[in-house]
C-alpha cells in the first residue's frame, strides 16, 4: 500500500465524512424520514394543544390546516423529499459560497464552510434546521477552522454578512449544535494545494508550456472553488482525484500526462539521471518501492483504476460548472421554478421547536440550570425519545461527557437529530 | 540433694558440674547428643568412633563437636537445618516476577524444611535427598547468589556510612555557617554602630546589604540518594533461578529500537519525489518576502505538503473500500462471493 494512502486514510475526512454512493443514499434517506416522524409527532402534539385552548374558536392558524378539527385525525403537512432537501442544500451552498466570497473569505474558508454546511446537512435535515441560520454559522466557523480568527460582531459587520441582520446570539445558538453535527471533525482536506502540488510537478517535467499550465490551473482552480463544493464529490473522492477531476476538466492532456507519469511503473517516471535534493523527505533509491509492491503502487492496473475514478468524478463535476453558479443558480427563473415552492412546502413542514434556535438554546440552558440542582439520573433513560435528545444536547459540558462514555465511539453519529 | 539436670551431669561419663566446675558439654551435629568434653576427648582422640549413647549407631568424629548455642537441643539442631536450607535456596523477592510466584516459593522451602526438622523417618529421607539433589544441581547459582547477597550487604554497608558521613558533614557546615552568620551580624551591627557614631544617617547602606540566604539540607542529600540509587541497581541484578514465576532475563534494551511517534508510519513518499527547484509562479511571492517567514517553517515544508496532498489518496478509492473493505474492489469481492458458492457445499461438509 503506498505510504500517501495510509496516511490520507488517517484523516478524519476518510474515516467519518467519506461515504459510497449507497451508504451516502441511505444515510439522507434515514435522516430525512427520522425528521418527518419527529416532526410529524410535534406537529400533531402541537395541533392537539392548541385546539384544546383555542376550543372556542373557530379559526385557528392549526385549524386552518385541519378540515376536521373536531376528528382526532390531524392532517401532516406535505414532507420535503430526500431530492427537494439535496437540491435545498446545493442551492444554500451555492449562496454560502457566494455570500463568502463577496465577504471576501478566503477561497480556503468558503469551501471549508461549504463542506461543512454539506456534512451538516447529511445527518440533519433542511426541515428540523434553518439552511439560512446555519449557512452562517458554517462560514463563522469555517473561519476558526481555518485559522482565521475574529470576534462574532466583527464578523456579522464584515461586506454582505451586515445585509443579513443577524445578532451574534444567532450564531452562537447554533454553534455548538453545527459542530456536534460535522462530528467535531473540523479538518476538511481541500484539492487546492494539491492543485500547487502539481503545478510543481508539471513545470518540473519541462516540455509543457508554462502559459498552458497556467491556464489550466487558472481554470482547474475556479472549477475548484464551485463544482467540488456542490457536488458530492467531497464525499466520494480524494483531494487529490478531485483535483486531477478538475484539471482534467480543464486541460484533459495536462491530467492524463501527470497521471501517466506517475504510475509508470515499466520505465519510473524520470527517477534516473535527475538529481535528488538529499531532503529529509526525498526518497533515496533504496526506499522506491520494489518488484510486485510497485506494481501494487505504480503499476498499470492502478493506474487505469484511477482513471477510471477520476473520470467518474470529472463526470460529477461536470454537471455543476463553475457558470452555472450564474446561470443557473442565481437566475431568477430557477428560483421561481425550483426554490420558492419548496420554501412554500418547507413553511408548512417546519420543526415548531427548532425554528428559533436561540429560544430554544435559552430553553436548553435553563433547564440544564434546573436539573443541576437535582441529579438528572441516567442519559441513557432519556436517550430513546427525541424531546430528551433535545434536553440532552445542550446541557453541560459534564452531561455531554458522559453521553459521550455512555453511547461509546462504535457510534460517533449519534442520535441524527 | 540437689536435682541433677543434664546441665549438670553428663550422661555419659556420670561426672557432675559439683566435682569439675568447668565441665563444657559438647554436642555433634549428627545426633544431638550431648556429652561433656572429657569424654568427648576420651572417645574420640583415636579417630572416628560411635556414639556412646546406647541405640545411637552414628559414627561421630571430633572435629564435628561443638558447644550448643541453645539450652534446648532440639532448637539447635531446627536451627542448624534452616541455616542450612537458607543457604541451598537463596532466591530473593526481587528473583521473581510477582509476588504470589515468591510466596510460593517460601512455602515450599517452608515445607522442606519441616519435613527436615520433624517429619517421619520417611519424609526426611526424601527431603534430605531433595536438597541435596538440588544443591548439587544448582551450584553455581546458589553461588552466584550467595555472593550477590554479600555484594547487597556490603553495599548496604557502605551506604549507611556514606549516609552517617554525609549527615556528619552537614552538621558540620550548618555549624560553620551559624558561625560564619554569627561573626556576620556582629560585624554588620558593628559597622551601623560606627555609621551611626559618624553622623550618617541609619539604614542608608545595610539596606542594600543581603543577607546570606543559608542553603537547606538538600546540598547534601544529593550525595545520599546517588548512593542509595546504585545500591538498589546492584540489588536489581541478583542472580537468577528455574524456579517458577522467575523473571525473564531483561532484553537489551537496543532491540525495541527507539520511541516511534507514529507508530511506524511510513513517511517516505512511494509514488513522486520531493526535487530541487519544485516552485510554482503563485508562490514566489511567499518565497522571496522575507516577512511571510516564521519561525520553523520552511519553504521547502510547504512545497513537501503540497505535493504530498497532490499524490495522497490517489490509490484511495472510497466508493470500494467503504464498501467492502481496503485493498477489494467491488468486482473482486463478488467474484469471490461466487467462488464461495460454488463450492458451498464442500464446505459444509467441512
Amino acid at each position: 500500500m503506498a505510504t500517501e494512502d495510509a496516511r490520507y486514510r488517517l484523516s478524519s475526512q476518510y474515516r467519518l465524512w467519506s461515504f459510497s454512493r449507497a451508504e451516502l443514499a441511505s444515510l439522507r434517506e434515514k435522516s430525512n424520514s427520522l425528521a418527518r416522524a419527529s416532526i410529524s409527532e410535534r406537529l400533531s402534539r402541537a395541533s392537539s394543544s392548541s385546539e384544546k385552548n383555542n376550543n372556542d374558536r373557530s379559526a385557528s392558524t392549526s385549524n386552518a390546516n385541519t378540515p376536521d378539527p373536531d376528528g382526532a385525525s390531524f392532517r401532516l403537512p406535505e414532507f420535503l423529499t430526500v431530492a427537494d432537501e439535496s437540491l435545498m442544500t446545493t442551492f444554500y451552498t451555492t449562496q454560502l459560497l457566494g455570500a463568502g466570497s463577496a465577504t471576501g473569505l478566503s477561497d480556503e474558508i468558503c469551501a471549508t464552510a461549504a463542506a461543512f454546511f454539506r456534512r451538516f446537512y447529511i445527518t440533519n435535515s433542511i426541515m428540523t434546521y434553518s439552511p439560512q441560520d446555519m449557512m452562517i454559522v458554517a462560514l463563522f466557523f469555517a473561519c476558526k477552522a481555518e485559522g482565521w480568527f475574529t470576534r462574532v460582531t466583527d464578523f456579522l459587520k464584515m461586506g454582505s454578512f451586515r445585509s443579513l441582520k443577524k445578532q451574534p446570539e444567532d450564531i452562537l445558538a447554533g454553534e455548538f449544535l453545527f459542530c456536534q453535527g460535522i462530528r467535531f471533525a473540523f479538518d476538511v482536506r481541500h484539492p487546492f494545494r494539491p492543485l500547487i502540488g502539481a503545478g510543481m510537478e508539471l513545470r518540473r517535467l519541462g516540455d509543457i508550456k508554462e502559459e498552458r499550465i497556467r491556464a489550466a490551473e487558472e481554470r482547474a482552480k475556479s472549477i475548484l472553488r464551485f463544482s467540488s463544493l456542490v457536488t458530492d464529490a467531497y464525499f466520494h473522492y480524494t483531494p487529490s482525484q478531485i483535483m486531477l477531476a478538475a484539471l482534467s476538466l480543464a486541460d484533459r492532456e495536462l491530467a492524463e500526462r501527470l497521471i501517466h507519469e506517475t504510475f509508470h511503473h515499466i520505465t519510473p517516471p524520470a527517477n534516473k539521471g535527475t538529481p535528488t535534493n538529499g531532503g529529509d523527505g526525498a526518497p533515496n533509491d533504496s526506499h522506491q518501492p520494489k518488484g510486485q509492491n510497485k506494481e501494487a503502487i505504480i503499476g498499470q492496473q492502478i493506474r487505469d483504476k484511477v482513471l477510471g475514478t477520476i473520470e467518474a468524478c470529472r463526470e460529477m463535476m461536470a454537471h455543476e460548472m463553475p457558470e452555472r453558479s450564474k446561470e443557473h443558480w442565481q437566475s431568477k427563473d430557477m428560483y421561481q421554478d425550483l426554490i420558492l415552492p419548496i420554501k412554500k412546502k418547507l413553511k408548512k413542514c417546519r420543526d415548531p421547536d427548532r425554528s428559533n434556535l436561540v429560544a430554544l438554546q435559552r430553553a436548553r440552558r435553563e433547564e440544564a440550570l434546573k436539573k443541576g440542582d437535582s441529579d438528572d439520573g441516567d442519559p441513557e433513560d432519556r436517550g430513546g425519545t427525541v424531546d430528551d435528545d433535545a434536553a440532552v444536547f445542550g446541557e453541560a459540558a459534564r452531561d455531554a461527557k458522559r453521553r459521550k462514555v455512555a453511547k461509546g465511539l462504535d457510534d460517533p453519529f449519534g442520535g441524527p437529530l | 540433694m540437689p536435682v541433677l539436670t543434664s546441665d549438670d551431669m553428663c550422661p555419659v561419663c556420670k561426672m557432675i558440674r559439683y566435682l569439675n566446675k568447668d565441665m563444657e558439654f559438647l554436642i555433634n551435629p549428627e545426633c544431638y547428643h550431648s556429652m561433656c568434653s572429657n569424654c568427648v576427648n576420651r572417645l574420640f582422640n583415636d579417630g572416628p568412633n560411635q556414639c556412646p549413647y546406647a541405640g545411637c549407631h552414628k559414627t561421630l568424629r571430633r572435629k564435628g563437636f561443638r558447644s550448643a548455642f541453645f539450652g534446648d537441643l532440639t532448637v539447635e539442631r531446627e536451627v542448624d537445618i534452616r541455616r542450612r536450607v537458607a543457604a541451598v535456596f537463596n532466591r530473593v523477592e526481587d528473583d521473581f516476577e510477582t509476588l504470589r510466584d515468591y510466596n510460593n516459593y517460601l512455602q515450599m522451602v517452608e515445607d522442606l524444611t519441616f519435613d527436615l526438622v520433624s517429619g517421619t523417618d520417611a519424609r526426611r529421607h526424601d527431603a534430605e535427598a531433595t536438597l541435596q539433589q538440588w544443591e548439587a544441581s544448582h551450584k553455581a547459582e546458589i553461588e552466584r547468589n550467595r555472593k550477590a547477597g554479600r555484594d547487597a550487604d556490603e553495599m548496604t554497608r557502605r551506604r549507611v556510612n556514606a549516609e552517617r558521613e554525609a549527615a556528619r558533614q552537614r552538621r558540620v557546615d550548618a555549624l560553620r555557617e551559624a558561625e560564619d552568620e554569627k561573626v556576620e551580624r556582629a560585624r554588620s551591627r558593628e559597622a551601623e554602630l560606627d555609621s551611626l557614631a559618624q553622623g550618617a544617617a541609619p539604614g542608608g547602606g545595610d539596606g542594600q546589604r543581603v543577607q546570606l540566604k543559608r542553603p537547606g539540607p538538600a546540598a547534601g542529600s544529593s550525595l545520599a540518594s546517588a548512593s542509595f540509587s546504585s545500591a538498589s541497581g546492584a540489588l536489581a541484578d541478583v542472580g537468577r533461578l528455574s524456579i517458577r514465576g522467575l523473571k525473564e532475563k531483561r532484553k537489551p534494551a537496543a532491540a525495541e529500537g527507539p520511541y516511534d511517534p507514529f507508530g511506524g508510519m511510513d513517511f517516505v513518499p512511494s509514488r513522486y519525489r520531493v526535487r530541487e527547484g519544485l516552485d510554482h509562479p503563485w508562490l514566489n511571492k511567499y518565497r522571496l518576502d522575507r516577512s511571510y517567514a516564521t519561525g520553523g517553517y520552511t519553504f521547502n515544508e510547504y512545497t513537501h505538503r503540497a505535493m504530498f496532498e497532490a499524490f495522497a489518496g490517489l490509490g484511495v478509492f472510497v466508493d470500494d473500500e467503504k464498501e467492502v473493505g481496503i485493498g477489494l474492489s467491488a468486482r473482486e469481492v463478488a467474484t469471490i462471493g461466487a467462488g464461495i458458492a460454488a463450492v458451498g457445499d464442500r464446505m459444509e461438509l467441512d
